[in-house]
């Protein structure tokens, strides 16, 4: 007998599907649901979408060419006996 | 000396390929190049400083982050950068999905989300981070900036990993919301959808109107 999950069984997992935190065997169970469920594909598809779309964008970000230099100088020149906790 | 020497190569060499996802780690938080850089720098010191306590053969990018983000707690009580309150109001998890199908974009597009979003320009997005409540802006700017798990970013920021699966899951659910009030508010889905020929068979009627005549 095969465990089949639900359409809502497998909306509720699919935050934590697409961060790739389910077990082996629900995420196995999750797959095959999108394989016979085009909405719940089509929902996840989007949700998947919007995500690495915002990550990207965010991503984006660049190192100012001078941060690099300063750190260095700054490690150099740091003196560790003389840095105390406030 | 040449230990102290060889201690501070090892050290920048550890630092130097994880310096981008802290700067943008730092820059998302801070919303501010100028802090960014000197969150970076502080946290700079404060790891090389203690980099007798790292533990070589863990992972150094997650170490140095901890004490990145420490720094930026210890700095938002000082400078009580508290964040706009965004409306809290719980919605669906696909709020976003329903919110575009109801616009029609579903019907002109194989990959609406991907449609919509690569139309939001970054800015937009780099905002939206500010307008989350504090304890949600780390573990969402956390989350994105790199491919932790939960389970790291629960370490990071000393908190239980429910803590942030609950957090990072309601975060996705108000960026939704934001996300189609920039959409809204720029205008993206009405200029994309004239844009767009339907397809016949789909051709929605409320489409009609932006249709020119043959
Ligand atoms: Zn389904």
């Amino acid at each position: 007998m095969i465990d089949q999950m639900t359409c809502e069984e497998t909306f509720r997992r699919l935050d934590d599907f697409l961060d790739h935190e389910l077990s082996a065997s629900e995420c196995l169970l999750v797959q095959e649901h999108l394989e016979i469920c085009t909405i719940c594909a089509a929902e996840f598809k989007f949700e998947a979408g919007i995500w690495s779309e915002v990550r990207a964008k965010l991503q984006r970000t660049t190192v100012p060419p001078s941060l690099r230099e300063k750190v260095t100088r700054l490690l150099r020149d740091t003196n560790c006996s003389d840095s105390t906790e406030k | 000396m040449a230990g102290i020497k060889g201690a501070a190569k090892l050290f920048e060499s550890n630092l130097e390929p994880i310096l981008g996802v802290a700067y943008g780690v730092a820059f998302h938080l801070t919303h501010n190049a100028a802090d960014a850089e000197d969150l970076v720098q502080e946290a700079a010191v404060k790891s090389f400083c203690g980099f007798h306590n790292f533990q070589a053969d863990t992972n150094f990018k997650a170490w140095f982050l901890k004490i990145l983000t420490n720094a930026f707690f210890k700095r938002c009580k000082k400078k009580r950068c508290e964040p706009e309150i965004v409306d809290l109001e719980e919605n669906s998890a696909l709020y976003l999905y329903n919110q575009t199908c109801k616009a029609g974009l579903h019907k002109v597009s194989d990959d609406p989300a991907t449609d919509l979003l690569r139309r939001i320009d970054a800015e937009h997005i780099t905002a939206m981070m500010k307008l989350l409540p504090s304890e949600y802006q780390i573990v969402t700017v956390l989350y994105f900036m790199d491919e932790f798990s939960y389970q790291e970013i629960a370490e990071i920021i000393d908190c239980p990993v429910g803590t942030v699966r609950s957090r990072l899951h309601r975060s996705r659910k108000i960026l939704q919301k934001l996300l189609w009030r920039v959409a809204e508010e720029q205008g993206i889905v009405s200029k994309y959808l004239n844009a767009q020929i339907p397809k016949e068979n789909d051709r929605p009627n409320d489409l009609r109107g932006n249709i020119q005549a043959a």
